[in-house]
C-alpha cells in the first residue's frame, strides 16, 4: 500500500512537468522550439538534434538530478549493449556524418545563391540554386527521419535489454538483498535511472555527433569566407561555453533545492490524504492548512530563486547572437570602407557579410546544445553507473554448478547444530537440533523476535545456514537446486501477497499447468469454494493491488488454496491467520486441517489454540529451541510454554 | 479514477461533469484577479518583440549601406523615420552609429527578456499556483469523507500538484500566449506586407499546411504516448510486484514465468514506443521542411524582386524578410502547442473545481449549539445509513448509552461496526433516523465541538511524521508538556516513550515506523484522551497486534475508558466481558445485545466464539485452572 501510494505520487510529481515552475517559454519569439522540444520530452522521445539546441524547461527538470564526471568505461558498457544491433549502429554513425554535413552546406548554399546569382541579378542561375536547395533540403529531411528513427529506436532496444538483463538479475538474488534494498530504490533503478541511459544514447552519443560535426563544417566554411572575421567567432566561442557551463551548473543546484522542497510539498499532501480521518476527528484542519501553505511557499521561492539563475541564460545567449551582429557589422563594416586596409589582406566583401549572418547560427546553435548534451551526458554517467552497480552486485549465493534436482521427497527435514545469522557476527539462532520426520506438523512458538520466521527462512533455502547442516530426505540443503526444492514446498506467510490478476490466476500460482478444474477442485477439497463462489464474480474477481473489494480473510483463502493447489510435500504456514476475524478463523481452521495433512509442516501461530494438534511444538526463546514436546506435555513441565499459554487462556477467559 | 466519480456516491449535490464554456469563463475569472501580473508580463513580452524587431531593422539597414557604399549601383537604404544621417558623415560613422543603436537594443533586450522571465514565474509560480494549491488544500481538509472514499490517494495528491499547474496553463499557457501569438503575427505580417506585399503572400502560402501538421502531429502523438504510459505502467507494475512478492516468487520457484511475464510488457513498452518514434521522425522532418520551402520561394521570387524592383534591397529585403520569416513560424507553431493547453487546462480545471466547489456536507448550522463539556450519553434512533444509496450499510438500529457507561461492539468484518462509530463522529449523517448527544440531535451541534468531545482510536492508527509530543498533542497543538505527560501515562506509553533516544521529541519515521504495532495504539489512546473527552471510540485497536503485547494495550484502553461513554469494537471474550453492554452487529442489523452475562446464556455468536478461544479441558487441568472459575 505503501509504495504504491509512492508510486502515484512519484508518478503524480513526474508527471507534472511545470511543477518545478519554470515558466513555460511563454512568448519568447525564439520559445517554439522550447514548447517542442518540452512536448515531446514529456512523450519521452527525443526531438531532431535542432530541436534541444534551446534550452528546455523539462530537461532542467530531469538535468536537476545527479551527476558524475564522464566514464570511458560506462560509456564503453553502454556501447556494448548496442552490438547486437551493430549494422543498425554503423548505419546511424553514417548518417550522422551526412547530416552534419547537410546543415552547414544548406546555408553555404542559400549564401552562395545570395551573393551569387542573385546580387548579379542571374535568373536563371538564381533557379538553379534554388532547385539544388530544395534537392538539399529535401535530402536532408529524409536523412533526419531516418537519424532520428534509428537513434530512438537503437536507444530503446537498449533499454530493453538492459530492462531485461536487470530482471533476470534480480531474479537471482536472495532474499537478503531483498530485506536489504527498498523497492523504491529497485524500480528506480529500472525506471528513472535507466530512463537517462536511454537519453545517453538517443541523444548524447549520435546528437553531440552531429552537432560537433555541424560546428566543424560551418568553421571551415566561415574559415573559407573570411579569416579575420573568423577570429571573431572563435573568440566569442569560449565565452558562449563558459557562460552555458557556468549557469547550468548554478541552475543545477538550484533545482535540486526547487526539487527537494517539492518532494517536501507532495509528502504532506500524502500524509493529510491518508490521515485525513485522524485530522478531521482532530480538528486540526486550520493548522494543517496554515502549515501547508508555509511549505508551498517556501517551494515557490526556491523555484524564484531557480527561475532567476535559469532566467539569465537565455537572454545571455540571445545578447551574444547581438552582439555577434553587432561585431559583424562594425568589423566587416571597418575591413571594407575603412583606411587600414592593406594588401597583405585581402579586402572582405559585403557579400561575406551575408554569409557569415546566415552562417553563424549553424555555428552557434550547438554550442548550446552541446552544453545540455554535455549535461545530459554527466546524468546519465550517474544513472548508467547505479544501473551497472545493481547489474554487478552478486547474489549472495547461487545453485552449486553440481547442485541436485530433489526426486520427489519424503519430507524428513533435520537440523544438525544449526547456527544461523543475517550477518554472521550476530546469530540469530544458536545450535539448533531436531528432526522432523515426513508427514509431522512442528509449531514453533516464541516471542516476536525469538527466530521462528529466521528458520522458516533457512527451511525454504531463502538464507543459507551460517554454522552447522540443515538437512532435507539427508540431503544437505546447499547441494540441492533451489528449484526442485520450492517446486515441492508450500508456503503462506503473513503478507498476503497476491499478484494483479484473478483469483483463478493467483493460484494457480501455486501450479501453472493446472485446469480451471484442479484449481476449483482444490479449493473444494480445503472446503472454502463457497466463500470464493460469494466474491462478486467468483474466481474470476480480480485483486492484487486494484482489487481492493477483497477482504483480509478472502485474501488468506486465496493463499492457503494456492498452497493446496501446489501439493507440496513440505508446508509452511507463518503466522498465516493473524489477520483473520474470529468468525473467519473457525472456518479456516478446518481448511488448515486439510492442508497440513500427510505433509511435513512447519506452523508458526499467534493464536495458541492452532498449535494444540501439532505433533511437535518448539519453544524458541532468543534464537534457541528451549522446550519441545506436544501440546499436553509441555503443559505439564510447566515451563515458558504452559506461562504463554496461561497468559493466552487468561486474555480470553477472564 | 474519473473525474467526475463522486458523482456515483449519493452526496447531496452530485458533481456533475461541468461545460467546457462554464469552466473557461471561471478560469477567465481567475486570471482576472491576476490582471497586473498579467498585463506587467505581456507589456515585456511585447517590448522585447519590439525591441527584437528593431535590431533586424538595423541590421538589414547596416548592410545596405555598406552594400550602397562599395556598390553605388546598387538600391539606395532607405532610413528609417526620415532618420537621414547628414550627406558629408562618413559612412563609417554611420555603420558605427548602427551598431552602437543595436547594442543599446540587445543590451536592453537582454535585460527586459530576463525580467519578462522573473515577472512571468513569479506571476504563475508565486502566485497563482500558491494561492490555488492553498485554496485546494483547505477545501480537501474540510471535504467529506465520501470524496476520500470514491478517490485514491494519487489522484488527489495530483489534483493539488498537477491539476494545479494545468489550470494556471491557461492563464499563461493559453490567455497570454495567445495575446502575444495575436499581436507578434501581426507585426510580423504587417512588418513582411511593408516590404514587399506578393513576396509574403507567396511565402506564407504554406504556413495553413505548417499549422495544420503540427496540429496533426500533437493530435496523433497525444494518444500514443498515452498508451506508452499506460504500458509503462504495466511493466512497472510487474516489476513492483514481482519485489512485493519475491517471497511468493521464490517460494514457487516462479522465477521463468515471471521473467516471461516481464518481458512481455518490456516488450509492449518498446513496440509502442516504435509506434511513437515512427510519429516523430516523419512528422519532425515534415516540419522543419516547410520553412525551408518557404526559404527557396524567397530566393526565386526576392531575386527576381532585386532585379525588377527599384526598392527592393539585399539586406532590408531579402535578409530581414528570411528573419522575420523563421519568427513567424516560430510563432505560428504554437498555435497547436495553444491548443494542446487549452485541452489540458480544461482537464485540469474540471478536477481542480470539483473540489473547490465540492459541498461541505457536515457543516455546523448557523445556529448551532456549542458544546463545551457534553455528559456523554448516546442514542440511536433508529438509524439507517449506507455509504451509496440502496445498499444500506446499517439498518434500523436503535439503543442508548448511558453517560460514563461502555458498550463493546461485534460481529464479523464487514458487519457495520466501524460505520457505526463514524456516524458518532459525524463524519457522515445518518440517511434516515437521528443521532442524539445529551439529547440534542448530533446535527444540530457545532461539528467541531462535538468532534473535540470524541476521543478516537482506530484499528490501525494513522500517526504523523512529527515528534512523539506533537502527535499526541495532535487535536490540541497548545498543550504543555504536563498536559501530554498525564495523557501519556494513562495511556500506558509514558515508559516506552521515556526509553525512546529522545524522549518525547523523538522524530516518528513515517506512519509511525520505528514503533511496534503496541506502542503505536498507545501513542494512538494518549493522543485520544488528551482533551479528557468524555467519549470515547475504540475501534478495534488490537486488531494489528500480536497477543503478548495485547495485554499492555488493554490496560491503557481499560484506564482510558474509565469515567467516559466509550465504545469499543473487539472480538475478544476479555474485552467483551467488561463492558457495560455487548452488540453483535451483522449485516447492519442488531442481531443480539445485552450484558454479557446475558449473551453468555443464550447468544450463538458468543458461544462459537467462546469454543473457537476456548482450551480443552486437559490443558485447562494440566495448567491448574478450574473449568468453574472462567464464568
Ligand atoms: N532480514 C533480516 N535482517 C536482519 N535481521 C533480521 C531480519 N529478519 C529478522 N531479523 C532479526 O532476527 C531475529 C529473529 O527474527 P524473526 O526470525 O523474524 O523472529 P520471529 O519470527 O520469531 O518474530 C530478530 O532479532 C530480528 O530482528
Ligand atoms: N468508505 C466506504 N465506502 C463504501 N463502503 C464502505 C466504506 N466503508 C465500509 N464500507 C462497507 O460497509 C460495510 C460495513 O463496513 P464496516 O463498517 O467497516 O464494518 P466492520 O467495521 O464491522 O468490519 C462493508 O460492507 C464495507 O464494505
Ligand atoms: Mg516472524
Ligand atoms: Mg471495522
Amino acid at each position: 500500500m505503501i509504495s504504491k501510494l509512492h508510486k502515484r505520487i512519484h508518478r503524480a510529481a513526474s508527471r507534472n512537468g511545470g511543477t518545478l515552475g519554470y515558466p513555460d517559454a511563454v512568448a519568447n519569439p525564439q520559445s517554439r522550439r522550447r514548447v517542442v522540444a518540452r512536448q515531446k520530452e514529456q512523450g519521452k522521445s527525443a526531438p531532431s538534434d535542432a530541436d534541444t539546441s534551446q534550452l528546455t524547461h523539462a530537461e532542467f527538470d530531469e538535468r536537476g538530478a545527479e551527476m558524475r564526471p564522464l566514464e570511458f568505461g560506462l560509456i564503453a558498457r553502454v556501447f556494448a549493449y548496442m552490438r547486437p544491433y551493430r549494422a543498425r549502429r554503423n548505419w546511424l554513425l553514417l548518417i550522422v556524418l551526412v547530416r552534419s554535413l547537410q546543415i552547414p552546406a544548406l546555408a553555404a548554399l542559400f549564401t552562395h545563391v545570395i551573393n551569387g546569382p542573385l546580387i548579379a541579378r542571374d535568373v536563371r542561375g538564381t533557379l538553379l540554386g534554388a532547385a539544388a536547395f530544395l534537392l538539399l533540403a529535401i535530402f536532408t529531411q529524409v536523412t533526419l527521419h531516418f537519424r532520428s528513427r534509428w537513434a530512438l529506436e537503437l536507444g530503446e532496444a537498449v533499454v530493453h535489454d538492459l530492462r531485461r538483463d536487470v530482471f533476470a538479475h534480480l531474479q537471482k538474488m536472495t532474499m537478503s538483498f531483498y530485506h536489504r534494498t527498498p523497492v523504491g530504490r529497485i524500480i528506480s533503478r529500472m525506471t528513472s535511472d535507466i530512463e537517462v541511459v536511454r537519453s545517453l544514447v538517443q541523444d548524447v552519443l549520435f546528437m553531440s555527433m552531429v552537432n560537433v560535426g555541424q560546428m566543424i563544417f560551418a568553421a571551415a566554411v566561415m574559415f573559407w569566407y573570411d579569416r579575420v572575421l573568423f577570429l571573431m567567432i572563435l573568440g566569442l566561442a569560449p565565452i558562449l561555453w563558459g557562460l552555458n557551463f557556468y549557469f547550468r551548473r548554478r541552475l543545477s543546484k538550484a533545482l535540486r533545492a526547487a526539487q527537494e522542497s517539492f518532494s517536501r510539498v507532495t509528502s504532506t499532501l500524502a500524509e493529510s490524504v491518508s490521515g485525513i480521518r485522524v485530522t478531521q476527528s482532530f480538528v486540526r484542519q486550520n493548522f494543517n492548512s496554515r502549515l501547508f501553505l508555509s511549505q508551498v511557499v517556501d517551494h515557490s521561492n526556491f523555484n524564484m530563486q531557480a527561475a532567476q539563475k535559469s532566467g539569465a541564460l537565455p537572454p545571455l545567449l540571445e545578447l551574444n547572437n547581438q552582439f555577434f551582429m553587432v561585431g559583424l557589422l562594425l568589423f566587416g563594416g571597418y575591413r571594407i570602407l575603412g583606411p587600414g586596409v592593406g594588401a597583405e589582406i585581402a579586402p572582405v566583401r559585403a557579400e561575406a557579410l551575408v554569409g557569415y549572418y546566415l552562417m553563424s547560427a549553424t555555428f552557434f546553435s550547438p554550442l548550446a546544445t552541446i552544453g545540455n548534451i554535455y549535461n545530459q551526458a554527466l546524468a546519465a554517467m550517474a544513472g548508467a553507473e547505479r544501473v551497472f552497480q545493481l547489474l554487478d552486485t552478486p547474489p549472495e549465493f547461487a545453485d552449486k554448478p553440481d547442485a541436485i534436482a530433489l526426486p520427489p521427497i519424503e519430507g524428513r527435514i533435520e537440523f544438525r547444530d544449526l547456527s544461523f545469522g543475517y550477518d554472521p557476527d550476530h546469530l540469530v539462532l544458536h545450535d539448533i537440533n531436531f528432526v522432523a520426520e515426513p508427514g509431522q506438523t512442528v509449531a514453533l512458538v516464541g516471542h516476536t523476535g525469538s527466530g521462528k520466521s529466521s528458520l522458516i527462512q533457512l527451511i525454504s533455502k531463502f538464507y543459507l545456514p551460517t554454522s552447522g547442516q540443515l538437512l532435507i530426505d539427508g540431503q544437505e540443503i546447499r547441494d540441492i537446486q533451489s528449484a526442485s526444492l520450492h517446486r515441492q514446498m508450500g508456503i503462506v506467510s503473513q503478507v498476503n501477497f497476491l499478484f494483479t490478476g484473478t483469483v483463478m490466476e493467483n493460484i494457480r500460482v501455486g501450479r501453472p499447468d493446472a485446469t480451471d478444474e484442479e484449481v476449483m477442485e482444490a479449493a473444494r477439497r480445503l472446503d472454502v469454494i463457497d466463500l470464493i463462489e460469494t466474491m462478486p464474480e467468483g474466481f474470476h474477481a480480480s485483486v492484487g493491488e486494484r482489487g481492493e473489494g477483497v477482504s483480509l480473510g478472502q485474501r488468506q483463502i486465496i493463499c492457503f488454496v494456492r498452497a493446496m493447489l501446489a501439493n507440496p510435500r513440505i508446508m509452511i504456514l507463518d503466522e498465516a491467520t493473524s489477520s483473520v476475524d474470529t468468525m473467519t478463523e473457525l472456518r479456516l481452521q478446518n481448511a488448515l486441517a486439510t492442508l497440513l495433512k500427510d505433509r511435513t509442516s512447519f506452523v508458526v501461530a499467534h493464536r495458541l489454540s492452532t498449535i494444540q494438534d501439532a505433533d511437535t511444538v518448539l519453544v524458541l526463546d532468543g534464537g534457541r529451541i528451549v522446550e519441545r514436546g506436544n501440546h499436553h506435555q509441555l503443559l505439564g513441565e510447566g515451563g515458558v510454554y504452559a506461562n504463554l499459554y496461561r497468559q493466552f487462556v487468561q486474555a480470553t477467559a477472564v | 479514477m474519473s473525474p467526475s466519480s463522486t458523482s456515483e456516491s449519493n452526496s447531496p449535490a452530485p458533481v456533475a461533469t461541468v461545460s467546457n464554456w462554464t469552466l473557461i469563463k471561471r478560469m477567465l475569472g481567475l486570471a482576472w484577479i491576476y490582471r497586473w501580473g498579467c498585463i506587467k508580463v505581456l507589456l515585456l513580452q511585447v517590448a522585447v518583440l519590439s525591441l527584437g524587431l528593431m535590431a533586424l531593422g538595423l541590421f538589414g539597414l547596416g548592410v545596405d549601406i555598406i552594400q550602397f557604399h562599395i556598390n553605388p549601383k546598387a538600391k539606395v537604404p532607405a532610413y528609417p523615420l526620415g532618420l537621414q544621417p547628414p550627406p558629408d558623415m562618413p559612412v563609417m560613422n554611420v555603420v558605427f552609429l548602427i551598431a552602437a543603436a543595436m547594442l543599446v537594443l540587445a543590451l536592453l533586450r537582454a535585460a527586459l527578456t530576463y525580467q519578462y522571465a522573473l515577472a512571468s514565474n513569479h506571476l504563475v509560480q508565486s502566485e497563482i499556483v500558491v494561492d490555488l494549491r492553498a485554496q485546494v488544500y483547505a477545501k480537501l481538509q474540510r471535504i467529506s469523507f465520501r470524496f476520500f472514499d470514491t478517490n485514491e490517494t494519487g489522484s488527489i495528491i495530483n489534483r493539488v500538484t498537477g491539476d494545479v499547474q494545468n489550470v494556471r496553463l491557461f492563464v499563461d499557457g493559453v490567455l497570454l500566449q495567445t495575446v502575444v501569438l495575436v499581436l507578434s503575427v501581426s507585426v510580423y505580417l504587417f512588418y513582411m506586407l511593408h516590404i514587399h506585399v506578393m513576396l509574403t503572400l507567396a511565402c506564407l502560402a504554406s504556413t495553413p499546411l505548417l499549422v495544420v501538421s503540427t496540429w496533426l502531429y500533437m493530435k496523433k502523438v497525444k494518444p500514443a504516448t498515452l498508451k506508452t504510459r499506460e504500458l509503462s505502467d504495466v511493466m512497472v507494475r510487474t516489476l513492483s510486484e514481482n519485489i512485493q512478492g519475491i517471497q511468493v516468487v521464490k517460494g514457487f520457484a516462479r522465477e521463468n514465468e515471471e521473467i516471461a511475464k516481464f518481458a512481455q510488457a518490456n516488450r509492449n513498452v518498446r513496440e509502442q514506443q516504435n509506434w511513437t518514434f515512427w510519429l516523430t521522425s516523419v512528422f519532425s522532418p515534415l516540419t522543419s521542411f516547410i520553412p525551408q520551402l518557404n526559404l527557396v520561394v524567397l530566393l526565386c521570387y526576392g531575386g527576381y524582386l532585386l532585379t525588377h524592383d527599384p526598392t527592393f534591397t539585399l539586406g532590408q529585403g531579402i535578409i530581414v524578410f528570411a528573419g522575420l520569416l523563421r519568427q513567424f513560424e516560430g510563432q505560428v507553431t504554437t498555435i497547436a502547442t495553444i491548443a494542446n493547453s487549452a485541452q489540458q487546462s480544461l482537464t485540469g480545471a474540471q478536477r481542480v473545481f470539483e473540489i473547490l466547489d465540492a459541498p461541505v456536507e457536515i457543516q455546523s448550522k448557523p445556529d448551532a449549539v456549542r458544546v463545551l463539556k457534553a455528559r456523554g450519553t448516546v442514542r440511536f434512533e433508529n438509524v439507517t445509513f449506507g455509504y451509496r444509496a440502496e445498499e444500506p450499510v446499517l439498518q434500523n438500529i436503535d439503543f442508548e448509552v448511558p453517560a460514563g457507561s461502555s458498550i463493546a461492539l461485534t460481529g464479523a468484518n464487514g458487519g457495520g461496526k466501524s460505520s457505526l462509530l463514524s456516524l458518532i463522529s459525524r463524519f457522515y449523517d445518518p440517511d434516515q433516523g437521528r443521532i442524539l448527544l445529551d439529547g440534542v440531535d448530533l446535527r444540530d451541534l457545532d461539528v467541531d465541538d462535538l468532534r473535540r468531545s470524541i476521543g478516537l482510536v482506530f484499528q490501525e492508527s494513522f500517526l504523523f511524521s512529527h515528534t512523539v509530543a506533537a502527535n499526541i498533542a495532535f487535536g490540541y497543538p497548545r498543550a504543555t508538556r504536563e498536559q501530554i505527560e498525564q495523557a501519556a501515562r494513562i495511556a500506558s506509553a509514558h515508559d516506552f516513550i521515556m526509553e525512546l533516544p529522545d524522549g518525547y521529541d523523538t522524530i516518528l519515521g513515517e506512519r509511525g515506523n520505528g514503533l511496534s504495532g503496541g506502542q503505536r495504539q498507545r501513542l494512538a489512546i494518549a493522543r485520544a484522551i488528551l482533551l479528557d473527552p468524555p467519549i470515547l471510540l475504540l475501534d478495534d485497536p488490537t486488531a494489528a497486534i500480536d497477543p503478548e503485547t495485547e495485554h499492555e494495550i488493554l490496560e491503557a484502553m481499560q484506564s482510558a475508558m474509565q469515567n467516559r461513554t466509550s465504545f469499543v469494537v473487539a472480538h475478544r471474550l476479555s474485552t467483551l466481558r467488561r463492558a457495560d453492554r455487548v452488540i453483535v452487529l451483522e449485516h447492519g442489523r442488531i442481531v443480539e445485545s445485552g450484558t454479557p452475562d446475558e449473551l453468555a446464556e443464550n447468544s450463538s455468536f458468543y458461544q462459537q466464539a467462546t469454543t473457537t478461544q476456548a482450551p480443552d479441558e486437559e490443558s485447562l487441568r494440566l495448567l491448574g485452572l478450574d473449568l468453574e472459575a472462567r464464568v
